[in-house]
């Protein structure tokens, strides 16, 4: 004890506060840092559990194969199809419920905000029954009401319609979340604002325009990245209601690696699949950022 | 004219707001539909459900649950029920535990380099989880954990959600607190244990919410590394068990009942917590 200086003490005492920090940077490392730094690895080499051909490096092969592959083309578009559907409707109806909730009072705007996020806390395989029912054409819920009129539509079983159905499904199952983001977003402004806005005659639609809409941007930018980037990894929802049919018309891209990766057990390729899906979604993003700052 | 107009406005604002409210609640309702039809329908006989004759059921009958608890060779749902319990619970907490240490750790001692850490795990909260799944796949083969729960308990407590949202709480706690804690002969094990814990209980219980639902409701994980049937979460069974019944809505319907209802419940009783949690990760910059 004698031997080390109080300075020496201080140091080892400082660093001695990483035990609280090193479990979850145990964790942290094993299976977060160093699979993303080897997933990176992997997708420069050929690697395929079933082959009796060990491991290689490839270099850019991985990737250059993804640039003829057809199917990683038309996953690609089913998935941008998706994103393009999904996030501009699943922002604008959380934008629309959340204005809308804010004017209502008190205990009933709890009891409503709870209906309109409860259907985030099912699980994927449950919402996915629910409307695989629904949409049933023969003895789905919709076609058994449409049958009144005297229609039927083709929910999951044409190309042209079946993403659109799962757009739909996944906006009541995922619009709980940027609501309760936004609304809070309109309550944290400072309610000055809009009672000096009524001074001056600004109400209803005008203070929506003038003032709610301005002053929610950082948190209305937030909601749209973040929707975008979760529209991007679409994989249960189509998985479970149409897997990935018809004519692959709702294969997304995850599904596309999930299938490639733990059905033909193309590891190197999946891997450079996804970091694919990581680029495209971290350009996405940052543009997204960029234009959202500069207006 | 002037006594008129402020009374006329203050009508018409407040039928404005009725209208409002009574719009919200329609919507509020279509929402919550789905869910009410997927306990409902699961009380009703097979007939019933591919021949529609209305939301209620004519002739009630517990048949779906009893069938669908009744074989559990076939059908092991009870034994999935208690996977996804164990998984949910030990992974609730195992995030708690780490990420309530290093948060504290990171937010109040001073750790050289601590800023450079912080950063670096907070800058993976934007890495999509998708991209992880191959090579976590072969960690998990080379440590011989696929097909066991580990799979899913122990990679789920890398995640950074819960040491940023525990460092923002733990970074308000007033430094009085924690030198008097000191003063009395507390070490720094004893003020997280005696001083930060106990005043961070709301954000405790959001992030393990949070977390419980979160495990509870993962659908990839459990499909990608579990093989053996036994080993299901309920999840994945039910969309397994979906695949080999496919026109036997009630039996899935009722599956899908038992699945819900303990998320449900949690969701309906720390609701509060929930939705603040989801708040706060929108607003905190």
């Amino acid at each position: 004890m004698t031997l080390m200086s109080p300075a020496t003490r201080k140091v080892l005492k400082s660093y001695s506060g990483y035990l609280f920090v090193v479990p979850y940077l145990a964790l942290f490392g094993l299976f977060l840092l160093f699979p993303l730094l080897y997933g990176l690895g992997l997708s420069f080499y050929k690697r395929e559990l079933l082959s009796v051909v060990p491991a290689h490096f490839t270099g850019l092969n991985n990737y250059t194969e993804a640039m003829h592959d057809a199917y990683f083309w038309k996953s690609l578009f089913a998935t941008l199809r998706f994103v393009a559907i999904c996030a501009p409707l699943t922002v604008t109806l959380a934008l629309t419920i959340a204005i809308g909730l804010s004017r209502v009072k008190g205990r009933m705007q709890t009891l409503l905000r709870a209906a309109y996020f409860a259907p985030t806390v099912l699980t994927v395989s449950v919402a996915g029954i629910v409307w695989r029912w629904f949409y049933n054409s023969e003895f789905g819920l919709f076609n058994a009401y449409l049958k009144h009129v005297g229609m039927k539509a083709p929910w999951l079983t044409n190309t042209g319609w079946a993403l659109a159905s799962i757009a739909i499904m996944t906006l009541w199952w995922t619009v709980g979340g940027p609501t309760v983001v936004l609304l809070a977003g309109v309550h944290n402004i400072p309610p000055q604002y809009h009672e000096a806005a009524s001074l001056d005659g600004a109400d209803g639609w005008l203070a929506i325009r003038h003032i709610t809409l301005p002053l929610l941007r950082p948190v209305l930018l937030f909601v749209i990245v973040m929707n975008i980037i979760g529209s991007f990894q679409v994989f249960g929802q189509t998985f479970m209601i149409t897997r990935g049919g018809p004519e692959m018309s709702t294969r997304s891209l995850v599904q596309y690696i999930y299938e490639t990766a733990f059905n033909n057990y193309r590891m190197g390729y999946a891997a450079a699949l996804s970091w694919l899906l990581f680029l495209i979604i971290a350009v996405f993003s940052a543009v997204q950022f960029r234009l959202m700052r500069e207006k | 004219m002037s006594q008129i107009s402020p009374s006329s406005t203050a009508r018409s604002a407040r039928n404005t707001s009725w209208l409002i409210t009574a719009i919200m609640a329609l919507g509020a309702i279509v929402f919550v539909l789905p869910i009410a039809l997927i306990v409902i329908t699961a009380f009703k006989p097979d007939a019933e459900i591919v021949n529609f004759r209305g939301v209620l059921p004519h002739a009630g009958t517990l048949q779906n649950f009893r069938d669908i608890l009744g074989s559990p060779e076939e059908i092991p749902i009870a034994h999935w029920f208690g996977n996804s319990l164990l998984i949910s619970t030990l992974v609730t907490l195992l995030v708690l535990t780490v990420d309530s240490l290093a948060a504290y750790g990171l937010a109040r001692l001073n750790l050289p380099g601590k800023r450079w850490v912080f950063g670096l795990i907070v800058a993976t909260l934007m890495v999509p989880g998708q991209i992880l799944l191959v090579p976590v796949y072969l960690i998990l083969n080379r440590l011989g954990w696929l097909d066991t729960p580990l799979a899913l308990i122990v990679p789920a407590g890398a995640g950074a959600f819960g040491v940023f949202l525990l460092h923002q709480f733990f970074l308000n706690i007033p430094r009085d607190l924690e030198e008097a804690a000191a003063l009395d002969g507390c070490s720094r094990l004893g003020i997280y244990f005696h001083v930060a814990l106990p005043l961070s209980i709301p954000a405790l219980a959001t992030l393990g919410i949070f977390t419980f639902i979160g495990s509870w409701n993962d659908f990839l994980g459990p499909l990608v590394f579990l093989d053996s049937v036994d080993k299901y979460t309920l999840p994945v069974g039910i969309a397994l068990f979906q695949t080999s019944y496919y026109a036997e809505y009630g039996l899935t319907l009722a599956a899908s009942v038992l699945c819900t209802l303990p998320v449900l419940i949690a969701f309906l009783l720390f609701q509060k917590h929930i939705i603040q949690g989801i708040a706060l990760t929108g607003l905190k910059d």
